[in-house]
């Protein structure tokens, strides 16, 4: 009923274009038209009856989200740890870095296909697009912002903001509203349509090879991972949205961070020394525990337990697992196999798995076949928007 | 144009009479850049800020190092910019009347006023919207004086923080003139390419006569501002390094050549003997004196020609210092905090002949033109300097007798509450007297 009303909500802004008296720009409209009717394998966008998406939310939302400005000292946007070129995520860091060059202990996720989480982070703290961004905003490892109230007051004063909240919501500036602004831009960066999609959904028997279905076959069968990661008969989000412990928190928090082992570290490419791990912690801060869902709940339970993500587009978002420790999707598929990280905790569903090269092969290649045709036109959507600083 | 006809024959009066007591320029400068010709009277430290010290902003301090003078050693003025911007590389302007400084977190540049009164620089002027005017370019670095104008070297952009970036120019009023990117492979512009071509940069130096311009190549914002010890255990980010020098067409300012130098080349010394056709520079990562240099038929090649230290180990050579006659180059590291000096003189074979361990970890290092007195500073980034005990923040201040280096007064910056000192410029009343 909820999707019913939302999708309806989303044609009348078609339909109207939205508060605004000026016809949507073309990449707007396109971003409007996607919700409406997203692309081949995903379901219908689920939409907050409070926030139904417009023209003017999506451009005013692609602007902030673009906006370095919104950090305490003008060097953070939301893009810089989610790079349209980089599958809306970081491949070239394993966590991300924030303001002043503070470091960040989580991999930053991708946000494609991000309107469909009900619940953000890593640690799934948050509950709506729409506030999520709040948290990064103020965390003195991300944005740094001393209040809300500082980032509201700045945009406020700034030219090149003058009449988009009123024209988008009738309304000037408020933290609600830069939210409901970013969420409905996020909301349209929807990417599907994969040679998957084509094959399972859109009947098009020749859209996967040979080994691809093989990896499928695998994925639902021997190697186990639709446990976690579903699919769906009408669609596939290939996650289950829930907390899992795969025993790499645990190795990190116990095992690794207890060694004294040189560390491996590559000082050009193909060149790689051992270098005294005295040598390196003495220029570098000591490295935080993570425990992941527990920091939420508190439950010895949620201990190192992480939520499961979407495989959508997961060749464009390396590195790989919460902690981006993993650098490649081959590598994922063997660590699953050995049976990740065997320790008391350890996920139930989790085992060795036995598989042999080719099926190691035969995973990753379905894996990159959920890579949508798409993502090149939300590149370009993401950078119609103006860098700004 | 009249004070670059100054500089430039102050220049050739240097070039001439070089080694001559009597002239007491640092070396390592820009060529159109006038020169000092006595002693420096004082030493200019761009200082970064340190959250929890003193005012905790990113500040100009000024050290007196007239000899005789009551305040000898002693730190005479301190300005805060305000805010903490990862102070870092700055320069001179031609006339020597301004000393820009930048800072590579926040893109600014701030710009002093050296010459009303040396020994208390004033600010008058912030760039405070590098970024925009220069097409995206973030993390000014270098400024080297070129006549009427500033080359500054990027180390970023504002569209990932990695590594593509550009060199950028601006008037000696302030003025964004242009923006030239870094080659690529898939924008060559026109350059011959060794091996890759990353697009990356850092430093940027002229050798005049021959019409050349050498960049290097470093790393983006998110690796240098990242803790030091978490990207060393980042294997994706260590693979964001720059492995590239670039010789340009200075006028053209067209890449012609993009050598293969693996390891994060840095520091551009052009040698100033007017047939010596050469430049050294270091890679951080792989320990290793590269040489820049014309051979025999025109071509211009690079070769790795020394180790420095124990490569292994990552020492990290930071900063050199070529002596006037070419003969002697200094060379900082990192990580162990030492300072070895080359015998050069021939450039192809450089041989070790010294080395002294200055602190803890060290940076820069600037000498006087007669190569007669050196100094030191310590810190390389806000978050790659040693922690805990180790992280010694000093000026300390030496003279090289031929043989040995002879301590002669510290200052301790985190004792002063001052924070981390790196780069260092000369500055003198003489230079605006006569």
């Amino acid at each position: 009923m909820r999707l019913r009303s939302a999708i309806a909500g989303v044609l009348l802004c078609l339909s109207i274009a939205g508060p605004a008296q000026a016809e949507p720009a073309a990449v707007d409209a396109a971003a409007l038209a996607r919700i409406a009717q997203p692309p081949l394998g995903l379901p219908p966008v689920p939409l907050p009856a409070d926030n139904p998406p417009s023209a003017a939310k999506i451009a005013l939302g692609r602007k902030l989200f673009f906006d370095r400005r919104l950090s305490h000292n003008g060097t953070m946007s939301c893009a810089m740890c989610h790079v349209p070129e980089q599958g809306f995520t970081n491949n070239e860091l394993a966590t991300p870095i924030g303001v002043e060059g503070r470091g960040l202990r989580r991999n930053a996720p991708t946000i494609l296909n991000v309107a469909y989480q009900k619940r953000l982070f890593h640690d799934g703290r948050e509950t709506a697009l729409e506030t999520q961004v709040i948290s990064p905003l103020l965390a003195p490892d991300e944005m740094a912002n001393p209040s809300i109230g500082y980032v509201i007051d700045k945009i406020a004063g700034l030219p090149d903001y003058a009449g988009l909240f009123e024209r988008a919501f009738g309304a000037g500036p408020a933290i609600g509203r830069l939210g409901q602004a970013i969420a409905s831009w996020e909301r349209s960066l929807l990417a599907a349509d994969a040679s998957f999609d084509r094959w399972y959904y859109g009947g098009e028997a020749a859209a996967l090879g040979e080994r691809q279905r093989q990896g499928y076959d695998l994925f639902i069968g021997k190697a186990g991972c639709a446990q976690c990661h579903p699919v769906g008969e009408d669609a596939a989000l290939f996650t289950d949205g829930a907390f899992h412990n795969t025993g790499l928190g645990y190795h990190a928090d116990e095992v690794a961070a207890r060694t004294t082992a040189p560390v491996p570290v590559e000082i050009a490419p193909g060149r790689t020394v051992m270098v005294d791990r005295k040598a390196v912690e003495s220029v570098g801060l000591p490295r935080l525990t993570d425990l992941g869902r527990h920091e939420v709940t508190l439950d010895p339970a949620d201990l190192w337990r992480f939520k499961t993500p979407s495989l959508r587009n997961v060749a464009l978002t390396a590195p790989y697992m919460h902690d981006g420790s993993l650098r490649s999707l081959e590598a994922v598929v063997r660590f699953y196999d050995r049976g990740a990280v065997p320790h008391e905790a350890l996920d139930p569903m989790i085992r060795p798995l036995g598989l042999g090269e080719d099926e190691i092969a035969a995973l990753v290649a379905f894996l990159e076949s959920l890579t949508s045709v798409d993502v090149g036109a939300l590149i370009a959507d993401a950078r119609s928007a103006p860098v700004g600083n | 144009m009249t004070r670059t006809l100054l500089a430039l024959c102050g220049l050739t009066l240097v070039l001439a009479l070089g080694g001559s007591p009597a002239l007491a320029d640092e070396t390592c400068q820009s060529p159109y850049m006038a020169k000092i010709t006595g002693q420096e009277e004082y030493v200019y430290v761009w200082t970064l800020g340190v959250q929890g010290l003193g005012d905790g902003s990113d500040k100009l301090v000024t050290v007196d190092v007239r000899p005789g003078s009551s305040s000898y050693g002693k730190v005479v003025a301190s300005t805060s910019v305000g805010g903490r911007h990862e102070a870092h590389h700055g320069g001179l302007t031609d006339d020597r009347r301004q000393l820009w400084v930048s800072g590579l977190d926040t893109s600014k540049i701030f710009i002093f006023d050296v010459a009303a009164d040396p020994g208390k620089p004033k600010l008058v002027k912030t760039i405070d919207d590098f970024e925009k005017a220069s097409g995206g370019v973030v993390g000014p670095h270098g400024a080297y004086a070129l006549p009427g104008r500033m080359l500054i070297s990027g180390l970023s952009n504002n569209k990932d923080h990695g590594g593509r970036t550009a060199l950028v120019e601006y008037s000696n009023e302030g003025k964004h003139i242009a923006t030239h990117w870094m080659p690529t492979a898939e924008d060559s512009n026109g350059a011959k390419i060794e091996s890759v071509a990353d697009g990356y940069g850092y430093d940027a130096r002229v050798l005049p006569r021959k019409n050349v311009m050498l960049s290097t190549s470093f790393t983006g914002w998110s690796n240098y501002m990242m803790d030091f010890g978490k990207m060393l255990q980042d294997a994706d980010a260590m693979k964001r390094f720059g492995q590239t020098a670039v010789l340009w067409d200075f006028h053209a300012r067209t890449p012609k050549k993009v050598f293969h130098v693996p390891g994060a080349p840095l520091e551009v010394r052009w040698a100033w003997g007017p047939r010596n056709n050469y430049a050294f520079t270091t890679t951080a990562l792989t320990s290793q004196l590269w040489l820049i240099y014309e051979d025999e038929a025109g071509e211009w090649q690079a070769k790795a020609v020394a180790d420095i230290g124990d490569p292994s180990k990552i020492p990290l050579p930071v900063d050199i210092s070529l002596s006037a006659d070419d003969s002697l180059l200094w060379i900082d590291s990192f990580m162990d905090g030492t300072v070895r000096a080359f015998d050069v003189s021939d450039p192809h074979q450089p041989k070790q002949v010294y080395e002294k361990v200055i602190g803890k970890q060290l940076n820069m290092v600037s000498q006087s033109w007669d190569g007669e007195r050196l100094y030191f500073t310590t810190s390389l980034l806000a978050n790659w300097d040693k922690k805990g005990a180790d992280n010694e923040q000093f000026v300390k201040a030496y003279d090289w007798d031929g043989t040995e280096l002879k301590h002669r007064f510290s200052i301790d910056f985190n004792e002063a509450g001052l924070g981390r000192p790196h780069i260092m410029r000369f500055g003198a009343k003489s230079l605006y007297s006569n």
